[in-house]
């Protein structure tokens, strides 16, 4: 799948979210799409899906089925979770069992009989995640896929995850929580004043050093993400008392 | 299974079914089916209340055939834009994924809220359907009005689902956008320009000058509403081709 000189904007006149884009995206690989708050991922990753059409440039070689996952689950729907993802297996020409041992994978089993407006977010989600895993999809993108989950299903999804890319499947996924950077060949794409650009991961062997960077708390995540977008392995801490720099604050 | 055991190519008519299905339990479950219901059974109780079986009353009778279509047309519009508004925007998008393609999933809303406004056309009609019986206007004035019904239920639905959040997002612009489209029909099927509209006029001139003169001119009526149903489905389809 190929994005070519891709350009979009929400109205004429609007600023422009991206605005030169290209990239590959090939069968089989994860690719993780990082980026600041209001960078455009998301905006990105529906494009990718198909749900945008872009203003200026190309998109060639869509998988046919796609499977999509939002941010935020459309909980407010006068279903339970089973009978929901029986629709949707439906709509996809599916048999009704077709997405049970998904729900078994992700832990949704004992909640199928609930409303989907009583759900946790994170079993809504989990409801969202897979009803796009159902379709086998040859594109799955997930926007923010962990985002409340457990750790218990946040630890399941990323090998599950590199099962399909082994399958061929394209995979795309928004990842806040750098849940993904265990997983081998991982493609990173990091999305930045309205480009997005293919990050070369750090290569694990040769010598490795340690920077011990100091910042104010608030600007720690921040900063924090942008080292991971370089493909650098980061670990943050709060300060361990009140010691003189040098000792470890926030380290990178 | 893995992505390459799937059939990259679905049916789409079972898709287009599943999604419409889909819909219409959403609308169901969410019991806003009951805002143009209630509307529908209050009228049907006060056609009920004028109810005469006098066999002079051949001509009313035939006339409430074509009252009937006029209140279908205002109660599909309505009734459609509640069913499509009735599922989330994210919905939507995961509906038009599941479906494969945006017009897909388009034309699933429309033959849903289709389905909703005919039910509800159906029941508008069966009470002055009942009195043409019982005052002995043949079958085929009767039948002519359940076709002119199914047409104008069509009418109705497709204009409702051209004013839908999907196309029209703020509700702020979309409530009048239904209220002007509604009534610049009824307005221009009064004058010179009454070709581009829904032909009400025709049908209730028609319809009021009795039997034969309805059986007479249905069949004009049927192609001019067979030409605004796809005037307005070909719009809406080039509307929703790319979802926004």
């Amino acid at each position: 799948m190929r994005l070519e000189h891709v350009a979009f904007r929400y109205r004429r006149r609007a600023p422009w979210v991206l605005k030169d884009v290209s990239l590959t995206l090939t069968p089989g690989q994860v690719t993780e799409v990082t980026g600041r708050n209001g960078a455009g991922k998301s905006t990105l990753l529906r494009l990718l899906a198909g749900l945008r059409a872009p203003c200026r440039g190309d998109i060639t070689g869509r998988p046919a089925r796609i499977g999509y996952a939002p941010e935020r689950f459309p909980a407010d729907q006068p279903f339970t979770a089973g009978d929901y993802l029986d629709h949707m297996a439906a709509v996809r020409g599916l048999p009704a069992t077709a997405w049970r041992a998904w729900a078994d994978r992700l832990g949704l089993g004992r909640l199928l009989q609930v409303r989907l407006p009583d759900l946790s977010k994170g079993s809504a989600q989990k409801v969202g995640l897979v009803q796009a895993l159902t379709a086998h999809p040859g594109l799955l993108v997930l926007d923010e896929p962990f985002a409340g989950l457990d750790p218990a299903t946040r630890s399941a999804l990323p090998p599950l995850l590199g099962e399909l890319a082994r399958a061929g499947s394209t995979v795309v996924v928004s990842d806040h929580q750098r849940c993904l950077e265990h997983l081998p060949a991982l493609h990173r794409v990091h999305v930045a004043g309205g480009t997005a650009v293919s990050v070369e991961t750090a290569a694990p062997s040769g010598a490795m050093a340690v920077l011990e960077v100091a910042v104010a708390a608030g600007e720690a995540e921040a900063l924090a993400a942008e080292l991971r977008a370089r493909g650098h392995p980061v670990h943050l801490r709060q300060p361990a008392g009140p010691r003189p720099f040098g000792s470890g604050e926030n380290t990178g | 299974m893995t992505p390459s055991d799937v059939p990259a190519r679905r049916r789409r008519g079972p898709a287009l079914i599943a999604l419409a299905r889909f819909q219409l339990a959403g609308y169901l479950r969410s019991l806003r089916f009951m805002q143009p219901l209630i509307p529908v059974l209050l009228i049907v109780v006060l056609v009920l209340k004028e109810w005469s079986n006098d066999p002079r009353h051949v001509d009313a009778a035939t006339g409430s055939l074509g009252d009937a279509a006029v209140l279908t047309f205002l109660i599909g519009a309505w009734a459609a834009r509640s069913l499509l508004d009735t599922q989330p925007d994210e919905q939507r998008a995961l509906s038009i994924t599941a479906a494969g393609h945006p017009v897909l999933s388009a034309a699933a809303g429309l033959l849903a809220a289709y389905t909703v406004a005919l039910c509800l056309g159906l029941l508008l009609l069966a009470a002055p359907l009942l009195q043409c019986l019982s005052v002995g206007v043949p079958p085929t004035p009767m039948l002519a009005g359940v076709g002119l019904t199914a047409l104008v239920a069509f009418s109705g639905t497709a204009l409702g689902a051209l004013t839908q959040r999907a196309i029209i997002p703020s509700p702020g612009y979309a409530l009048p956008a239904l209220l002007c489209g509604v009534t610049t029909a009824l307005l221009l099927s009064l004058g010179p320009l009454a070709p581009l509209s829904v032909p009400m006029t025709g049908w209730l001139r028609a319809a009021h000058d009795g039997p034969s003169a309805f059986v007479q001119a249905f069949p004009g009526l049927a192609l001019h509403l067979i030409l605004w149903n796809t005037a307005l489905t070909a719009v809406l389809f080039f509307l929703t081709r790319r979802p926004r």
